[in-house]
């Protein structure tokens, strides 16, 4: 792979010798005197935080519907159904074998004439289009955010950007374990993984409902370039 | 769009601006509702100015090892096979840019809003050099419809347009027919923007945040489009003011965190997107090709000065949704692309006084912006310390106002000399006075009685009632 | 206690009426008080205005004066924040810091003073009617003072206080600034005004002659009828 750097040098020597001094190859970062973000909820139990997640629904202009897993088929159809049915866009994910969607994914829905497109890298930019094109995206959460309520996920070959952004209508599927009480467990998270020697996703996208603006008189129009409306599916699942 | 973008001088555009009525009354309920759900945002944490003082250590840590922390961006930028270019000036900058665009064969350009974009007058270099460049933030996209007018507003660019303007702007250029309804005006801007985003061969970001550690760029939206503009074209190029790099994902959040809250008073935007390089193997979606460009365009001359601080800034625009001289002239009276209090600071610095003498002039000093400031940057002080340079180290001040001060540092220095002048006031003003005010004062008191009365010198000053009661003391 | 007052330009030519309502407060309180004659100006139009070096007589001359005073207490939120930044002004000057530094801490705004240092709320004071309060912005941010005087307002006998809509802008005032960007002073100083009437209150409080000096004048002139009272004249009230 190996990117390109141009300039580089020159340029940091400026910003030295604006402060002052050689340039510094070795920095500590310091213990931070104030770590205000680590008491948001800490101690919460998964129910506090589902509490909170509830909550935060509203905020964001996001519905919020609760099943276990034996249920999530029939809950999952029901949005599905409400949001208007098919094309619907998915990623490859094995779990939604885990959760049991497999007979409604390759059997209920089709015979219904719902199309649904699992991302496929064999297929290369047909996905893209096949995104573009859908009424309803769904994902999985890799982790939920109860403050903000927001759905973390990680892209991958497997796990296009496009599945969260380009259909109409977005479904994020929340296993309860995912959830977390902020961000920064989530960025404790990607810096584990780090440490582990893995890299990270080329696209990590924090999603807190549909996209909206207020560039309009700063009045809120819910649903601009993203989906305009979304639902988390909370599944019970410890 | 350059910095700079009127050629009217301070006062005319200020005259022009106070007579908007629209804009004005836009930008008073504007700051009213985003002030309200900053203070909701913040009084919920209940702990804030911890949450800012960690946001200003932070800031504080990094511009105090900005080589370091850039070395290393760009360092792991490369290793995930992106392309990284330093650039000095902003002609660099935008020549990169085009030159990559170039090699590319690209024709359109999609963007997603960037202040730092519009520094170094990205569009019309583009469009130059031929190429179509679209903006994609709604509000951005309003306004180049509008042939081209400048933001008003750091995060909400149109904010000085009503929905009518806006509907006319649409029916003029956009084959629009439908009414003003925000709710259809956005869709038709959906619309037409979705088939542009599925045709573009560029697209152009600006960056909240770079994470050095990872050599990731984010970008915080409710929109989308910074996504969009992310996800499809296959060249990615995104232009960063230097001073926009954090350590780690672990400063990433709190930094993200503060800019949402005061900026909309959200908890996080609708998307934040952290991407790194260029996508991977076996991906799909996402750019084939990365460029990141980092511009110093006078940032670096801040540095190890007293304005320092400034370069804290995360662009949140709290300080322009407080300030109470903003929200009667709007941000085009500034005549920069960054208005308020931040761009009374910036804008000299970045500009020059030749264009921005005014600016530090354009406050009461009320302090209001310091308040709101999410990173701590003491606005207030920094535009008096701006005040001091004009008129101590460039003499910029007139020279009528510059002996009457002179004058001030003698007269308020001695008490036999303020007496005499106090007293000789009383009589002076005596002939002027009627019921105990001023209605039309002479000389420096014109400007003031101009507006309003100015109270009548008391007939006996405090000073001589206190001895006359107490006696000498 | 020993008071040495610090009275301002401002109230010692135009507001010496407020002056003595202080006088009468803090002396009904028991506090023994002295004008310390060489007092002039505090060197705040000068500084703010960006004439540091021009402000300094000004300012060393304030030293001098009140160098033997116990504590300072001055009625504008504003001139005592003045006192507060010598330090900083004279920061490199090792003869003058640590006296500009005294001076900071000894002074006090005076309805810091009677709430803090005095620890009283209630004054004894009355007065009839409806009263909107004007925070001035470099009494509440800057010296921080944003308590003291609605508690001290709270304990008014008669007095009913109504919120003042959109009390944390700035009134336009700005020193120089009233005159020197007057187009934008007017607007803002109208608002100001317009919201003061919106309350229907009687009177227009406020700890800050300059700020009082210019919403009054322009309430006056454009016929708006509410009265500004600094509040030392509310709490020397006794009807």
């Amino acid at each position: 792979m190996g990117g390109t750097i141009q300039n580089r040098d020159a340029f940091l020597g400026t910003i030295a010798a604006q402060l002052g001094r050689e340039p510094k190859m070795k920095v500590e970062k310091p213990i931070w005197k104030h770590q205000p973000q680590r008491t948001v909820l800490a101690g919460a139990s998964l129910d506090e935080l589902l509490e909170v997640l509830r909550v935060q629904c509203e905020q964001i202009h996001t519905d919020i519907v609760e099943t276990t897993k034996e249920s999530l088929p029939v809950a999952l159809d029901e949005v599905v159904k409400a949001y208007g049915g098919g094309p619907i866009s998915l990623w490859k994910d094995g779990r939604f074998g885990e959760y049991g969607l497999s007979g409604l994914l390759e059997a209920k829905w089709p015979s219904q004439q719902i199309e649904v497109n699992s991302w496929d890298p064999s297929l290369g930019e047909k996905n893209i289009e096949l995104a573009e094109q859908a009424n309803i995206g769904i994902t999985f959460s890799d982790m939920t955010l109860a403050e903000s309520g927001t759905v973390v996920l990680f892209s991958s070959a497997d796990k296009g950007r496009s599945v969260s952004l380009l259909p109409t209508h977005y479904i994020a599927l929340i296993p309860k374990s995912t959830l977390v009480p902020r961000i920064t467990q989530a960025s404790d998270m990607i810096r584990e993984k780090l440490n582990n020697g893995e890299q990270v996703p080329s696209c990590i996208n924090f999603i807190t409902g549909p996209s909206n603006s207020a560039d309009i008189e700063m009045n809120l129009v819910i649903g601009v370039h993203g989906p305009v409306k979304a639902t988390y599916i909370v599944i019970e699942d410890c | 769009m350059a910095m700079k973008f009127s050629k009217k001088n301070f006062t005319d555009r200020t005259k022009d601006n106070i007579s908007d009525d629209f804009m004005r009354q836009a930008v008073a309920s504007a700051q009213e509702r985003l002030h309200g759900r900053r203070l909701d945002a913040a009084e919920e944490l209940g702990n804030w100015e911890e949450w800012r003082s960690h946001g200003e250590e932070i800031r504080q840590h990094v511009l105090e090892n900005l080589d370091f922390y850039l070395h290393q961006l760009s360092e792991n930028v490369a290793e995930r096979g992106g392309h990284v270019f330093f650039a000095k000036t902003a002609e660099e900058a935008s020549d990169y840019v085009r030159d990559v665009v170039k090699k590319k064969d690209g024709k359109k350009v999609v963007k997603s809003k960037s202040m730092v974009t519009e520094e170094i007058n990205l569009n019309a270099v583009l469009e130059e050099a031929g190429c179509e460049v679209i903006e994609t933030d709604l509000g951005e996209y309003i306004l180049q419809v509008d042939d081209h007018d400048p933001p008003s507003h750091i995060v909400a660019p149109a904010l000085h347009k009503n929905r009518e303007q806006i509907r006319e702007v649409f029916e003029g250029k956009l084959d629009y027919h439908k009414t003003s309804k925000p709710e259809e005006l956005a869709l038709h801007a959906r619309e037409k923007l979705r088939q542009e985003f599925l045709d573009a061969d560029i697209g152009i970001t600006g960056c909240n945040f770079a994470i050095a550690e990872t050599g990731s760029i984010s970008l915080v939206t409710n929109e989308g489009n910074a996504r969009l503009v992310s996800a499809l074209p296959k060249t990615q190029i995104t232009v960063m003011g230097m001073e926009r790099v954090v350590p780690s994902f672990e400063e990433f959040e709190v930094l993200v965190s503060l800019l949402t809250r005061s900026a909309v008073g959200q908890k996080l935007t609708s998307y934040v997107t952290a991407l790194t390089g260029p996508r991977d193997e076996g991906d799909v979606d996402g750019p084939e090709e990365f460029h990141l460009v980092i511009v110093d365009n006078g940032r670096s001359e801040i540095l190890g000065t007293e304005f320092q601080s400034v370069l804290q800034c995360i662009r949140c625009a709290a300080c322009v949704n407080v300030c109470p001289v903003y929200r009667h002239i709007g941000g085009h009276s500034y005549g920069s692309i960054y208005s308020g209090p931040i761009g009374a600071v910036l804008s000299p610095l970045l500009g020059g006084y030749d264009d921005f003498k005014e600016l530090p002039f354009a406050s009461t000093l009320c302090g209001a912006c310091t308040d709101a400031c999410p990173v701590k940057i003491p606005l207030h002080e920094l535009l008096h310390t701006h005040r001091r340079i004009i008129v101590e180290e460039e003499g910029r001040s007139p020279i009528s106002e510059r002996l009457a001060m002179k004058a001030f540092g003698i007269g308020a220095a001695s008490n036999p000399l303020y007496s005499m002048g106090s007293k000789v006031a009383s009589t002076a003003m005596k002939p002027l006075t009627k019921n105990d005010r001023i209605s039309k004062g002479p000389g420096p008191l014109k400007d003031w009685t101009d507006l309003r009365e100015f109270p009548a010198v008391g007939n006996t000053r405090f000073r001589d009632w206190f001895y006359d009661q107490k006696g000498g003391k | 206690m020993k008071v040495s007052l610090f009275i301002t330009c401002l109230v010692d030519m135009f507001y010496a009426d407020a002056g003595k309502d202080m006088v009468e407060v803090l002396e009904r309180q028991g506090c023994e008080l002295s004008f310390p004659k060489g007092q002039v100006c505090c060197g705040q139009p000068a500084y703010n205005s960006g004439y540091v070096e021009n402000s300094k007589s000004a300012m060393k001359n304030m030293i001098k004066t009140f160098e033997n005073a116990e504590y300072v207490v001055t009625p504008s939120g504003s001139c005592a924040t003045m006192f507060k930044l010598y330090p900083d002004v004279f920061k490199d000057d090792p003869n003058w810091l640590p006296r500009a530094q005294e001076l900071a801490d000894k002074t006090y705004e005076f309805t810091q003073f009677l709430v803090n240092v005095l620890q009283v709320e209630n004054v004894g004071a009355k007065l009839k009617g409806k009263a909107t309060y004007h925070p001035s912005c470099h009494m509440t941010r800057l010296l921080g003072a944003s308590e003291e005087p609605k508690k001290l307002l709270n304990q008014v006998e008669g007095l009913e206080m109504i919120p003042l809509p959109n009390a944390h802008n700035c009134c336009g005032f700005g020193g120089t600034f009233s005159v020197k960007m007057g187009d934008i002073s007017e607007q803002m100083v109208d608002e100001k005004v317009n919201s003061a009437i919106v309350t229907e209150a009687d009177y227009l409080i406020g700890a800050d002659c300059g700020c009082l000096m210019n919403i009054g004048g322009r309430a006056e002139r454009v016929g708006k009828p509410i009265r500004v009272m600094h509040i030392a004249q509310v709490l020397n009230s006794r009807e």
